[in-house]
């Protein structure tokens, strides 16, 4: 006798439980929608809630110097550092000043609101040209919360989406941000590819 | 919208062949891995997204994957422990029981099985998650040292370790209730 063991087996839930064929079906189709397109994470089960967007307010438009990638002519699974943080539009000596365009400069706080850890979908969509594209972002719902939670009291300034370590969008927050953002960073589509892709490396 | 079909640009865009496969492998492993996900899970809703995560690795991973039934399920058992183990550094499972062995000692003999269960079951989250794999696998699925450890791609001696440690801390949680 094993009393480890014997407890372990009374209340093993398996002997208790079923698996709903419901689950099983709804399990297999998520997976195989994935194989048509493996760059979206599809939400668990049905149950992971993706928030729709609320207002993503983009003000900014693509920036200077997150091209670092342009000359690859192969799309590699390579991890691509996904950041958002406030910024401001003045400076104080606690933030980091980032120019952003030509006549432009922000100042980025040092929190990071969200990662590559917050992030539970990345996706190509239609960028504001023909033939550019831009990155959808969906994120968790913790991820979203945060996101909600910092835009919210951030109205009227600046967030920034970095990407590498770089500011490729610094929007205006409109209004509180849920939990997708589209990085309409005017892309090839490769570069979208990659930029989602990497977002899901782990 | 302009420019190319998204599908045309998508990164080794799985073939027929590819999905395909992907569905065998589903139908071929599904239920024995929704088992040992639900025993290192917490909740059954929480090993149905373990299972469906893993066979998402999969999707994107599809060369990653070994052929034969076998390693294709050493592969599978192997992302899915490794999921859990994500999952369980970002959940605060650890911090509920860091420092409180004796938490069972509320249980009374009133109490019914099912609490007495889900104690034993709040046990074994709070084993890390190869620890607790190498003891779900060991003591409820029958497997010997030498299957674990090809299994879960360790060596013998890491197995028996994680055994004892296991076994030993699941002693100390589950003192109460072994008396009764």
């Amino acid at each position: 006798m094993d009393p480890i063991r014997d407890l372990l087996k009374d209340a093993d839930p398996v002997r208790h439980e079923t698996i709903a064929p419901a689950d099983r079906e709804r399990a297999r189709r998520a997976v195989l929608a994935a194989a048509e397109h493996p760059h979206a994470r599809p939400s668990s089960v049905g149950r992971r809630v993706v928030l729709a967007a609320a207002v993503t307010a983009i003000a900014g438009g693509a920036v200077a110097g997150g091209k670092r990638w342009l000359g690859a002519t192969t799309v590699h699974a390579a991890a691509v550092r996904f950041e958002a943080r406030l910024a401001e539009t003045t400076p104080t000596l606690d933030l980091q000043p980032v120019r952003v365009a030509p006549d432009r400069t922000i100042y980025l706080h040092r929190d990071v609101i969200v990662t590559n850890d917050d992030v539970v979908a990345a996706r190509v969509v239609p960028g504001n040209a023909p033939g550019r594209f831009a990155v959808a972002v969906t994120l968790t719902r913790s991820g979203g919360e945060k996101m909600r939670a910092a835009t919210a009291a951030h109205i009227g300034r600046p967030l920034a989406l970095l990407v590498d370590g770089v500011v490729v969008m610094a929007p205006t927050v409109r209004s509180a941000i849920a939990a997708e953002a589209v990085l309409s960073g005017d892309y090839t589509h490769e570069e979208a590819a990659r930029i989602a892709e990497g977002m899901l490396v782990r | 919208m302009n420019g190319a079909p998204m599908a045309e640009a998508l990164p080794a865009a799985m073939t027929d062949v590819a999905a395909d496969r992907l569905a065998r492998l589903f139908d071929r492993h599904y239920e024995r891995l929704y088992r040992l996900a639900r025993r290192l899970a917490p909740s059954a809703d929480a090993a149905r997204d373990l299972v469906q995560d893993a066979f998402l690795r999969a999707a994107r991973s599809p060369n990653a994957i070994p052929h034969g039934a076998r390693d294709e399920e050493a592969w599978l058992v192997r992302v899915l422990v490794n999921l859990q183990r994500d999952a369980w550094r970002k959940s605060a499972v650890r911090s509920r029981y860091a420092g409180s062995p004796h938490h069972v000692s509320t249980i009374g003999s009133v109490e019914s099985a099912v609490v007495a269960r889900a104690t034993v079951w709040r046990a074994l989250d709070a084993l890390a998650p190869r620890r607790r794999a190498v003891v779900v696998l060991h003591e409820l699925e029958g497997l010997d040292v030498r299957a674990i450890a090809s299994l879960l791609g360790i060596s013998g001696v890491t197995v028996r370790w994680h055994l004892s440690r296991g076994r030993r801390e699941l002693a100390v949680r589950l003192g109460a209730l072994k008396k009764e």
